[in-house]
């Protein structure tokens, strides 16, 4: 309803505040303002490596966020994802070691089938929250963080069991897969531009199914009112199941491109919160696929950013934490003080008001 | 007491639901204040007991304005409102929730000693250790009364209190209502849609429609007059004027068989029970709250499960199957609380047609032109949200939801809350529907619209089905006492 300069004027107006108060901390702690947020920015876009780091990280920030618009979308907090990241890659590095280098599967098989391996093991962890929300009544915030705990063990377990390195366990990791499993590199460059592409693709078909197909028709008609796609016939149990399986995929494929197109082996906490983060990539958009990538990119900035606050300046690695949950808490808090936003929220509860 | 309102104002976004009303409340009066629903009514007892804010005008007792009213005030002013729906804590006892609230804090024994005291007074009969959620409305409604009546409040506001009583718990409450003003100090505000009731009861009565006032009247009220005010002139006569009684349906192969079922709600399970019902029935259930007729009518529907015997729609066994057999059975449910049970408030009403008639939503555009605005008469626009409907548009989005094939219709309250217009038009839908050869059966918390309309009736009581009668053998009094329990000899019970 609301104009688009004056959604901007918002933006910026909280993205200000934010800033203000970011740096406030900042100097408390006794670290340069200004210039920490030079190193910050310097970080994430000063050079064509940084801009490569941020990319990569962008990567499965999208394909995560574009998970959660199509949970959020049926109204299901997936909470989850970060354990559906790591049982994707999981799965990518079995499918890479015991199928790809035992040439079970033809060379030019191997990857494609190693993200679609990931795809189907991200689904089925999301499914395990789908089913318990379903029909077990267990809210899949719940099952989602118990199964991310999981999920980590799991993935330690075949680090330092079956997986490990010969001779050796090693918190490293597992041993590096040979160059020919990797994802493609565009160029030679560390991270794979496939990954960005696969990304942007996986988006792009999102956007599509949530906007211009029945099934996105009917997850909007679940999100507004359960029972009443209850009473029309519309199964809301199997669409929330059908949900969760699609974003659990794209979770897993972040884990596949995390591990075909970066890392190369499996690692602990390969997740790299990429879940957590996108959650709030995704409540910074508002859930609203148009900001999406840009809240994205956001966050990818100040992820490889902040990286460089340690060897810049010297500052105690914590105060990158520190910066970025002060920047994010206060970028939420400023939307409800804009004035704009306010009287929309109050025009809600007024119009709730009169019809009751 | 004395207390007037000057000139109130109050709106909602572009909506006035009060606009320039003055009125006032002289002592030792029952003043009603007549209106269709959305009237306004609700919205100036709230301002009067300072629940909503005034946007103009002031409220003046005993000659001095209160700017500011709040509930505390108003309840310091002794200004004391029983709302629609009972506003107590279910899970507490009765001695906790007298003692809540607006008055000074009380020991055990004290509040109980209060409530004994008040109840003697009134002549309610209150268990006070028991939980107010195994009370009946009346009862709820007697405790609301009792903790009124202890903080001795002078100006006593009821909201539509006769709603979901029977008829002699409504005789009960008017006598007590007599006997508050008798002092020819206090005042009785009786919020009502009901005529007959304002005219039992009242001294004088305000009418209000679409948020003026539009009509005062003193005893002896007539009729015609207060109809003209409230509908306006022309709509008068065609509320006045009742339909006739559908004609009970005999003979002919049962569309609806219930055996021994045994029907299990949320929070109550029924007693078991039989019931056949034929194509081209209307078939009204009564009860009071707790009853079970609700959870009967979701057992219909498929929503509460049948745990137990059978039910068959046309030969089809559906016990124990999920509700989507039951839509293939064409058996649909109109939910009472409609934008919470039916619809989907953020979505355009064309994506409600495209959700509700998937194969055919290529052409959903066609489908709202002819059947919603067509057929059932919605005068909103297809990009419209849910969420924006009136009461009366809702209900039609719904009813223009449900495919024409449709063998049994279920509809719990299927006019609560409606204007006079759209009442008449869903009781003609539902006439035209019998006549078609679907049957209908429907809940009405307003019992002399039950009885109105319905060829059968399935009365309920302690969560069980207790009589089945037949059109033209029962009266308001024969089943509202069949309602509350008291057995009527010689009744046929099914």
């Amino acid at each position: 309803m609301t104009g688009r300069t004056s959604s901007l004027a918002r933006a910026g107006f909280s993205l200000a505040l934010a800033l203000c108060v970011t740096l406030a901390i900042v100097a408390a702690a006794g670290a340069p303002p200004l210039t920490t947020l030079a190193v910050m920015l310097d970080g994430g876009l000063g050079s064509g490596q940084a801009v490569l780091r941020t990319l990569s990280a962008l990567v499965p920030l999208l394909l995560c966020g574009a998970a959660l618009c199509v949970t959020f979308a049926a109204n299901l907090w997936n909470i989850g994802v970060e354990g559906q990241i790591t049982l994707g890659a999981v799965c990518c590095v079995w499918f890479l070691r015991d199928l790809g280098l035992a040439g079970l599967v033809p060379p030019f098989l191997a990857v494609p089938g190693a993200l679609a391996a990931s795809m189907v093991g991200g689904a089925a962890w999301a499914l395990l929250s789908g089913v318990l929300r379903t029909h077990g009544r267990v809210h899949e915030i719940f099952s989602g963080l118990g199964l991310n705990f999981v999920a980590m063990g799991v993935s330690l377990w075949l680090i330092l069991g079956p997986w490990k390195r010969p001779g050796m366990a090693s918190m490293s990791g597992t041993e590096p897969l040979p160059a020919a499993l990797w994802l493609p590199a565009l160029g030679g460059r560390p991270m794979s531009l496939w990954g960005l592409i696969l990304a942007v693709a996986a988006f792009v078909l999102v956007a599509w199914v949530l906007n211009r197909t029945f099934f996105g028709l009917t997850l909007s008609a679940v999100r507004q009112n359960a029972m009443a796609a209850e009473r029309l016939g519309l199964r809301p149990k199997r669409r929330m199941l059908a949900a969760m399986a699609l974003g659990g995929a794209l979770a897993g494929l972040a884990g596949g491109v995390l591990v075909a197109g970066l890392y190369h082996r499996l690692i602990p906490s390969i997740s790299g919160n990429y879940g957590y983060t996108a959650i709030m990539a995704v409540l910074l958009a508002s859930g609203s696929l148009r900001f999406l990538p840009l809240a994205c990119l956001f966050f990818a900035v100040l992820t490889v950013g902040s990286i460089q606050l340690p060897l810049a300046l010297s500052l105690d690695s914590s105060l990158a934490g520190v910066v970025q949950g002060v920047l994010v808490l206060t970028l939420f808090a400023a939307r409800r003080l804009w004035p704009a936003g306010n009287t929309g929220s109050t025009g809600g509860t007024r119009n709730r008001g009169s019809a009751a | 007491m004395d207390v007037v309102l000057s000139q109130i104002v109050k709106r909602f976004g572009p909506l006035a639901a009060n606009d320039d009303v003055t009125m006032r409340f002289a002592p030792g009066t029952i003043h009603g204040l007549l209106g269709e629903n959305g009237a306004g009514k609700s919205t100036l007892m709230r301002v009067l007991c300072g629940v909503l804010a005034p946007d103009g005008g002031e409220v003046v007792v005993n000659g001095r304005a209160c700017p500011g009213l709040t509930p505390e005030g108003a309840g310091a002013l002794g200004i004391g409102m029983l709302s629609q729906d009972p506003l107590d804590f279910p899970p507490l006892p009765v001695w906790e929730n007298f003692a809540l609230g607006g008055g000074p804090v009380l020991s055990r024994s004290q509040a109980k000693a209060r409530l004994a005291a008040v109840c003697a007074r009134m002549g309610f009969v209150l268990p006070p250790d028991a939980p107010v959620s195994r009370l009946t409305v009346a009862e709820r409604q007697q405790l609301e009364l009792a903790r009124l009546f202890d903080r001795d409040v002078r100006l006593l506001i009821l909201d539509e209190p006769t709603t979901g009583i029977s008829p002699a718990q409504k005789e009960a409450l008017f006598g007590v209502l007599r006997a508050f003003v008798a002092d020819g100090e206090r005042v009785v505000a009786l919020v009502t849609h009901k005529l007959a009731e304002a005219k039992e009861l009242c001294d004088t009565v305000s009418v209000l429609r679409q948020g003026r006032l539009v009509g005062s009247f003193a005893a002896p009220l007539s009729t015609t007059a207060i109809l003209g005010a409230m509908f306006g002139a022309e709509a008068a006569c065609a509320v006045g004027a009742v339909p006739p009684r559908p004609a009970p349906v005999v003979g002919g192969e049962a569309l609806l068989r219930v055996t021994d079922a045994v029907i299990a709600d949320e929070k109550i399970v029924l007693q078991p029970l039989s019931v056949a019902i034929r194509p081209g029935e209307i078939v009204g259930l009564a009860g009071i709250s707790g009853g079970g007729q609700e959870a009967f009518l979701r057992g219909l529907a498929g929503i509460a499960p049948v745990v137990a015997g059978s039910l068959a729609v046309a030969g089809r066994e559906l016990a124990g199957k999920p509700a989507t057999r039951f839509l293939n059975a064409a058996v649909h449910y109109l939910p009472a609380s409609r934008l919470e049970e039916g619809l989907f408030p953020g979505l355009t009403l064309l994506d409600h047609v495209r959700l509700a008639f998937p194969e055919r939503r290529a052409e959903a555009r066609a489908i709202f032109a002819e059947r919603c605005v067509g057929r059932f008469r919605l005068t909103n626009l297809p990009e419209a949200k849910a969420a924006r409907l009136s009461g009366g548009n809702q209900q039609r989005l719904l009813l223009s939801l449900v495919p024409d094939d449709t063998r049994l219709l279920l509809a719990d309250n299927p006019t609560r809350g409606l204007d006079a217009a759209s009442i008449a038009q869903i009781w003609d839908h539902f006439r035209e529907r019998a006549a078609a050869g679907a049957a209908v059966v429907f809940f009405s918390e307003d019992l002399d619209e039950l009885l109105a309309h319905a060829g059968r009736v399935l009365v309920f009581f302690n969560r069980a089905l207790v009589a089945d009668l037949k059109a033209g053998i029962f009266d308001a009094a024969c089943v509202g006492d069949l309602m509350t329990g008291r057995t009527v000899p010689g009744q046929a019970v099914a």
